[in-house]
């Protein structure tokens, strides 16, 4: 089936949108699906229910991208629950808490496309948390080690698309993280 | 002690309930579907021993119910009335609830995430509702260490939940305006402003009801207060056009709807079988009727409990054993029970 919006190519993206009791099925192609406004979409993040697989897409890699990039990202690995980042693309869901950490630059652009946002506001736990304490300090370094190859390999491929502005804000991050890298020594 | 959704509804027209959620996750424990059955079920006992005192700090009496291991029916049933969520029905593996004798508050514990605390209410209420969670979320955390990240808030399985874990609904009755053309283009319209809307009741693309429910989209980069005044705002704008609505068809169609709504009296009062969509046609009917004062009835009845108690697997829990053969009989049997007669 061709997508629904361009017509160009291959749907490969299904979601179900319930509004006011209407259900309608959208095929996209992985392209426009992420093209489009996420207020619209928004209809599914229907308030308990699991969204599964839905945002696949938006948190996955481009269908068309060559295969060897994206086997370097679903390399990566939650040290603390195992989840690879090629699950969470998956199912749309973390594994444990510190999948927030291992993922954070992966994802935080994303994280920022459903939310509107990617800083919390309001309420923090009144009691027993204690900031910055670390579950494991041992795999601080190796999940400091595992952000920055994903980030390099974003990185090449910003480049590889000519994406300089984006380029340029992995190579920040990256360096950002190196010299936490060194302060964890 | 009475359930919630059996109190008196009078006042309450357009905003028919009311419900505030947090979802939250302890430290240093996966979430639950990374959890294995022996790590669930160790989980879920620790947060039943250290809430084993909530009823006493809460003053109301709180049940145990083993979610887990009990049939789909009886889960669906639970959901039907708005206690677990639909990924609660189906979730395998321990799984626990904590749940108020009044159903106001339940705490799931170990569904999607470690816990899912929900206050609800009939009529209005947001700002209540969320200082009740407000202060349940303090007596759990006073025990248990939560998942908090510097940036990204309470962490949640979900990246849709992230942040304040908060969700904040109403339920809206919209007889009027959900019959209107341009309804499925107010509702598309509505996730511009942050908040969606989705049937509550029906099946397949058919509402049963008139019952919706609105929510805010976004859990992050929103302070509580934000959220709660954006979902009541939006809320009550919906409301005012279901109100304009229905007080300019009193004032030209008044016969029309006095019509309508005395005949799904009627049927109501003196059908002898009714589907789950001819009961919620009608009781919404009914319902508009009596809060438009075009029918009065000689008690008070909570129409919204109806609905839910109507409902395929709460009908089964409620009809006896020899109604159980033909639950449409049994429906349209509780009905006219339950229906007080024309004041
Ligand atoms: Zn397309
Ligand atoms: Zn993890």
């Amino acid at each position: 089936m061709l997508c629904e919006k361009c017509k160009i190519r291959e749907a490969n993206i299904r979601y179900t949108e319930v509004v006011g009791g209407v259900r309608t099925e959208h095929n996209l192609c992985s392209h426009c699906a992420r093209e489009m406004d996420f207020g619209h979409y928004a209809a599914v993040f229907d308030t308990d229910y699991p969204i599964g697989r839905l945002l696949s897409d938006l948190f996955g890699l481009d269908a068309e991208q060559g295969e060897s990039e994206e086997a370097g990202l679903e390399q990566v690995v939650c040290p603390t629950c195992h989840t690879a980042y090629s699950d969470f693309v998956k199912d749309s869901r973390f594994g444990c808490p510190d999948c927030y950490r291992v993922f954070d630059l992966l994802m935080s652009e994303n994280i920022k496309k459903i939310q509107g946002s990617d800083t919390h506001k309001g309420k923090r736990p009144r009691f027993g948390h204690d900031e910055g304490r670390e579950a494991s300090g041992k795999s601080e370094k190796e999940k400091l080690a595992a952000s920055i190859g994903l980030l390099d390999s974003k990185l090449k491929e910003a480049l590889a698309e000519e994406e300089y502005e984006q380029a340029a804000a992995y190579r920040d991050q990256i360096r950002e993280l190196k010299e936490r890298l060194k302060e964890n020594e | 002690m009475s359930k919630w959704y059996q109190d008196t509804e009078a006042g309450h027209d357009v905003f028919t309930a009311s419900r505030v959620r947090l979802v939250r996750n302890l430290e240093h424990y996966p979430f639950p579907v990374r959890l294995s059955e022996a790590d669930g079920r160790e989980l879920v006992e620790k947060l039943e021993t250290g809430l084993k005192d909530i009823g006493a700090a809460d003053g109301r009496e709180f049940e145990r119910i083993p979610v887990g291991s009990m049939d789909q029916e009886a889960r669906e049933a639970l959901k039907e009335r708005r206690v677990i969520n639909g990924a609660a029905v189906s979730k395998e593996g321990p799984e626990s609830l904590l749940l108020s004798a009044d159903e106001r508050v339940s705490i799931t514990l170990d569904g999607e995430d470690h816990i899912r605390l929900q206050c609800i209410c009939g009529g209005a209420g947001l700002n209540e509702l969320w200082s009740e969670a407000d202060r349940l979320d303090d007596y759990i955390n006073e025990r248990f260490d939560y998942a908090f990240h510097e940036k990204y808030g309470y962490l949640t399985a979900y990246p849709t939940n992230v942040g304040t874990g908060l969700r904040a609904a109403v339920t809206l009755h919209l007889p009027m305006l959900s019959v209107g053309k341009q309804f499925g283009k107010l509702v598309n319209e509505m996730s511009r402003f942050g908040v969606a809307v989705r049937g509550l009741y029906g099946e397949g693309s058919e509402n049963y009801g008139a019952l919706y429910e609105l929510s805010n989209q976004k859990t992050l980069g929103m302070t509580e207060e934000e959220i709660l005044s954006l979902v009541q705002q939006m809320a009550e704008r919906l409301a005012v056009s279901e109100r304009k609505i229905k007080s300019l068809t009193l004032r030209n169609h008044r016969l029309d709807m006095e019509d309508e709504v005395c005949k799904s009296y009627g049927v109501l009062k003196y059908a002898r079988r009714l589907s789950v969509k001819e009961a919620m046609t009608y009781l919404s009917q009914v319902r508009m009727g009596v809060t438009e004062g075009l029918l009065k009835l000689s008690e008070p009845v909570n129409l919204y409990g109806l609905m839910m108690e109507i409902q395929p697997a709460n009908m089964k829990l409620l009809a006896s054993e020899d109604e159980k053969s033909d639950i449409r009989q049994a429906r349209a049997a509780y009905i006219r029970k339950r229906l007080p007669e024309l004041a």
